[in-house]
């Protein structure tokens, strides 16, 4: 199995069947559902306790209509967490590195935001354009500006995520790589790397638990702006 | 769930031709209508299976065990390793570093938090049964407080008729002394105006008197003439000279 720095990345397939859809719903089957039990084994009460967290921080600044939006948002969560660290194990897939599908989750839901903010209340959500207090000669321009950002929300979401995972998944490939090629003609150098690398693992997982949070989060904030 | 259910079908649907007869469910107790369905469910068991080196179950070391001993699955465990190096089924490349150092992080935080995770789950767990358990009791406690309650006013009722008895005799008390108050009052009253009456004949008699005394006192001296007056006074000094003459003597 000789694998170039690009295996990982491609969309993994099984003699022409493309596995895609199996790697993105295998973290489903890691979330036990909750038995009919008052009292539940210690995974199920971790998982209850933690989706709790989630969706109580989540739901907090948003007001009552904001609720509707707990279920996509946790499970988004939960979703891009276990998909990011189970990414971090060897010779896995990690769906979340493919551009495509995260601007294909970024993208809707940040539509959603802007349409129900244009639809409920159109004028507070184009007000959401001009920041308070600025001089009146720069609002033509800093409209202009708002309105770019705006725009480029969903591009950056899903960049971001992408860049993030690819960038980490490349470097941890890289070093590793370069771990082996030294190891033979020089060790010392070889176990230095191999420390970096161990450092660069730690920063990968809280990398990956990071990206998703902030993702939900970023999407929560529009959605509070619009809500 | 591949229960045969043919032979058990009724003679009824035997007698049908095969084809028929094949493709027919043949059920002689209708599904989940009876208590089995809905009775409690079972105790789950106390601790998870026995598991080794974290991955690895205890009953495939036992399997092992009567034909290889203890170390079986560990040469096992190194053959198959060893096989699949050499014949290169498994390639050592950058990956093999990789899952490495992931596999360090992952261990070293199990073996790190584990326990302290553990520890925090079945804290959750306890804190919720304790609630529970909390509610039961003080349900309890509320129940028999309320039972020594009602106890107490079984034994109060008991003694009610002395607390009437009692309550009767202090106002029979209360209206014989408020009737002696009001006799006395009577009575000082009465006193009083006999007292009255007494002491306005006192004083008419006094005065009749004094007036009786005064009025024979002023005829009197009125009566008295000069003539009379003169002899009276010859008399008085004659017999005070007499007096003296005896008094003279006596000395």
């Amino acid at each position: 199995m000789n694998l170039s720095f690009f295996d990982q990345f491609s969309s993994p397939t099984l003699l022409g069947i493309p596995l895609i859809l199996i790697a993105m719903v295998f973290p489903a089957l890691l979330l036990p559902s909750p038995g009919n039990r008052w009292i539940n084994n210690r995974l199920s009460t971790l998982q209850l306790w933690f989706i709790n967290l989630i969706t109580k921080q989540l739901m907090i600044p948003l007001d009552k209509k904001g609720h509707k939006w707990a279920l996509i948002l946790t499970s988004l969560m939960m979703f891009l967490l276990l998909t990011n660290l189970l990414g971090l194990l060897p010779y896995t897939f990690t769906p979340t590195t493919q551009l495509s599908m995260n601007l294909a989750l970024a993208f809707p839901l940040w539509l959603a935001t802007l349409l129900t903010g244009l639809r409920n209340q159109p004028s507070v959500s184009l007000g959401h354009l001009l920041p308070e207090g600025t001089p009146t000669l720069l609002i033509p321009a800093l409209i202009l500006i708002e309105t770019t950002s705006l725009l480029i929300r969903p591009l950056a979401l899903g960049v971001r995520l992408t860049a993030n995972l690819t960038a980490g998944h490349l470097l941890i490939q890289l070093i590793s790589t370069a771990t082996t090629t030294l190891m033979t003609t020089m060790p010392v150098v070889s176990l230095l790397t191999l420390a970096v690398l161990l450092l660069l693992t730690i920063l990968e997982v809280a990398v990956a638990m990071i990206q998703a949070y902030v993702f939900v989060l970023l999407l929560s904030l529009y959605l509070q702006e619009n809500i | 769930l591949t229960r045969s259910l043919v032979p058990s079908a009724p003679a009824a649907l035997r007698a049908l031709p095969p084809p028929v007869a094949v493709g027919v469910l043949h059920t002689t107790r209708p599904l989940h209508t009876t208590q089995q369905s809905l009775a409690p469910l079972p105790p789950l068991p106390e601790k998870g299976g026995e598991v080794r080196h974290g991955l690895i179950p205890e009953e495939f070391f036992q399997f092992l065990y009567p034909k290889t001993g203890v170390t079986g699955p560990y040469m096992l465990g190194t053959g198959l390793l060893l096989y699949f190096l050499s014949k290169e089924i498994y390639v050592i490349n950058h990956e093999t570093v990789a899952a490495a150092c992931i596999l360090t992080v992952i261990i070293y935080g199990i073996k790190k938090f584990g326990a302290d995770v553990a520890a925090f789950a079945d804290k959750l767990n306890e804190e919720k049964m304790a609630a529970a358990v909390a509610m039961k009791n003080e349900a309890i406690q509320t129940l028999q407080t309320a039972i020594e309650e009602e106890k107490k006013e079984q034994w109060r009722v008991e003694g009610r008729s002395f607390l009437f008895d009692a309550k009767r005799n202090n106002i029979a008390m209360l209206l014989e002394t408020n009737y002696r108050e009001r006799l006395l009052m009577v009575y000082n009253e009465v006193k009083k105006r006999l007292d009255y009456q007494v002491a306005m004949q006192n004083l008419r008699r006094q005065k009749e008197q004094e007036h009786m005394i005064q009025w024979v006192e002023k005829n009197v001296v009125q009566s008295i003439t000069p003539q009379q007056q003169k002899e009276s006074i010859a008399k008085c000094i004659l017999d005070l000279k007499a007096l003296s003459k005896s008094a003279h003597a006596a000395v």
